[in-house]
């Protein structure tokens, strides 16, 4: 039984021109319910585009995606929200800057669902909303009526992290979540993260940089190459991995893509 | 008096219109040219109804349904279509144009010989105040027909003013406006964007033809030129509105537009009063949005290098 099942899922972008990307190719990958998948991989390796071909951000060109039992595949992007939480890149994506905190967890706490008539924040709703908001530890619950957008980018991304798993979400997706953030908020909000996937066992996909929260986070870690899955590590190979173990990786891969280079350069001075 | 409490009326009226603007420009960050065809979309089919002998408030609904089409359109235009938006306003405003000479069937309906808005107003007004034509408030002579329309309008404008305010903050009114405010993330809690798009835009133009049929009621008729400015009418009141409340909260925002439209109203009453040439009314209005547009910027710069050469010194 997998949570989340992609199959032979493949795309490219700008096909025919000159800027064509193969930014998936045939890429098959299941996940079990309550796992804790890392992504990794070098810029244009296709972790963040095989996140948001999951999330629906684009259409695939073919292959198909299966998430908690149905097939997602031709959903659109919004109705694709019913089963997934996510938090973006940037801090200032996941939230409404002009409307207030209790406003943008209210839309959170509807995430999928119907909206209605009544009113957005009424005073259950606030009284739910402070109790969440308290267990942040940030000082926030005191100022549920300000402007999102007068918040800091870690605030807004504790926040969007608590709007995204409001509604226990089938699949959360984190893509690069903390990488704009400073070193120590950045932690902060990884130990969030952490606590968050494992009060309410979350299947989880997280897009990352650092190899640190790689070893540290997470039960399997998937390394892409050029638009295909090169490692999968689980079990007790995950369990001894260290940063300096995928650093090595990444640098053999390296070192092959340099040696290509050299022979097909040697090959057009022979040939050409 | 009588030109205050008509300067005063207009703006009321002209308030449901920059309401409008405000749905449009401030929360869907879109503006929206539909409203200088749909304004006249109001008008005129308000004025055509009334002509065939419909009754006036039907008329003046059906005037606002017929401007929720036409943002209907831009908004389908702009989201089913892919087309630019701003094109797609400029595209259903040429578009309104011909629709409104059909509408009317020529290019100007006077409601002089009609029973309007105004006329039930008038009439409520001389029951209300004991048939008298004028009457004396706070020391200046009043004539009851422009103090009853200027209190039906005002006891209109509040209730839009209530209706938006409570919407805003329903479910549906606050996806609305983080739709406006943050595409991105309304869609990743799963809203469709297009639609709260198409609805927003709907909403507005609704507002706008509402105000069109005020305003051929009020100035007793419709015409086609008279959409012609009414963008920048509306953002001028809208960035008054802003500057006079200073604030950024959504019940303050609906009250300010209101201010800054009947404010304008005032100046521009007055300035036409001291001889005003009418004719520079527009291009005066645009210098104004320009003004206040560029204003923020160029306040930030010039405080920028300010602070550049006490760095400096």
């Amino acid at each position: 039984m997998s949570m989340l099942k992609l199959h032979r899922v493949s795309k490219t972008f700008n096909p025919g021109t000159p800027n064509e990307v193969r930014a998936l190719i045939d890429v098959t990958l299941n996940l079990a319910p309550a796992s804790f998948l890392i992504v990794i991989g070098t810029n244009g390796s296709g972790k963040s585009t095989l996140l948001n071909a999951v999330a629906g951000s684009f259409k695939v060109d073919s292959g198909t995606i299966e998430l908690a039992g149905e097939k997602i595949t031709r959903w659109e992007e919004h109705e694709r929200a019913k089963l997934i939480g996510r938090v973006f890149q940037n801090p200032f994506s996941g939230t409404a800057p002009t409307m207030s905190i209790a406003e943008n967890l209210a839309l959170a706490a509807r995430r999928g669902r119907s909206r209605g008539l009544g009113l957005a924040v009424n005073r259950r709703m606030k009284n739910e909303l402070r109790d969440r908001v308290r267990s942040l530890n940030m000082g926030l619950e005191d100022r549920l009526g300000n402007a999102i957008g007068t918040l800091s980018g870690g605030q807004r991304q504790a926040l969007t992290l608590l709007m995204a798993s409001w509604l226990r979400p089938e699949l959360l997706l984190l893509d690069e979540h903390t990488a704009a953030l400073d070193p120590k908020t950045a932690d902060q909000v990884i130990r969030l993260t952490h606590d968050v996937i494992e009060r309410d066992k979350l299947t989880t996909l997280m897009v990352t940089h650092s190899m640190q929260q790689a070893v540290n986070l997470g039960d399997r870690i998937v390394m892409m190459y050029k638009g295909r899955v090169l490692h999968d590590l689980e079990g007790s190979e995950r369990a001894r991995l260290r940063p300096e173990d995928l650093l090595s990786r990444f640098e053999e891969v390296r070192r092959r893509e340099q040696m290509d280079g050299a022979v097909a350069e040697m090959l057009t001075q022979a040939y050409v | 008096m009588t030109l205050l409490i008509g300067a005063l009326t207009l703006g009321l009226i002209l308030a449901v219109l920059s309401l409008g603007v405000y749905v449009s420009f401030r929360i869907f960050n879109m503006p929206d040219l539909t409203a200088e065809g749909s304004i006249t979309l109001g008008a005129s089919v308000a004025a055509a109804l009334l002509v065939s002998g419909h009754n006036a408030f039907v008329s003046t609904l059906a005037g606002a349904f017929a401007g929720s089409m036409a943002g209907l359109a831009t908004g389908l235009l702009a989201t089913k279509c892919r087309v630019n938006p701003l094109l797609s306003g400029i595209l259903v405003m040429t578009g309104l144009y011909s629709v409104n000479l059909h509408v009317m069937g020529k290019s100007n309906i006077p409601l002089l010989e009609v029973t309007t808005l105004a006329d039930l107003a008038e009439r409520l007004g001389e029951r209300i105040f004991g048939g008298e034509v004028n009457i004396n408030l706070v020391g200046w002579t009043v004539s009851v027909r422009d103090l009853s329309m200027f209190l039906g309008v005002l006891l209109l404008v509040t209730a839009v003013c209530l209706l938006l305010y409570f919407f805003f903050r329903t479910e549906v009114g606050t996806a609305l406006r983080a739709t406006g405010d943050n595409p991105q993330m309304i869609c990743a809690l799963g809203v469709s964007v297009d639609t709260g798009t198409i609805f927003g835009l709907a909403m507005s133009n609704g507002l706008i033809g509402l105000s069109g049929a005020l305003l051929a009621q009020f100035q007793g008729f419709a015409d086609v030129q008279m959409g012609i400015g009414m963008v920048v009418l509306g953002i001028a009141s809208v960035i008054i509105g802003e500057a006079l409340v200073g604030s950024r909260t959504i019940g303050l925002l609906i009250v300010g537009t209101v201010m800054g439209s009947v404010l304008f109203r005032l100046l521009v009453a007055i300035a036409l009063r001291w001889g005003l040439n009418p004719n520079d009314l527009k291009l005066i209005t645009a210098l104004f949005v320009f003004v206040a547009l560029v204003m923020p910027d160029l306040a930030r710069r010039l405080k920028m290098r300010g602070n550049r050469i006490e760095e400096a010194a």
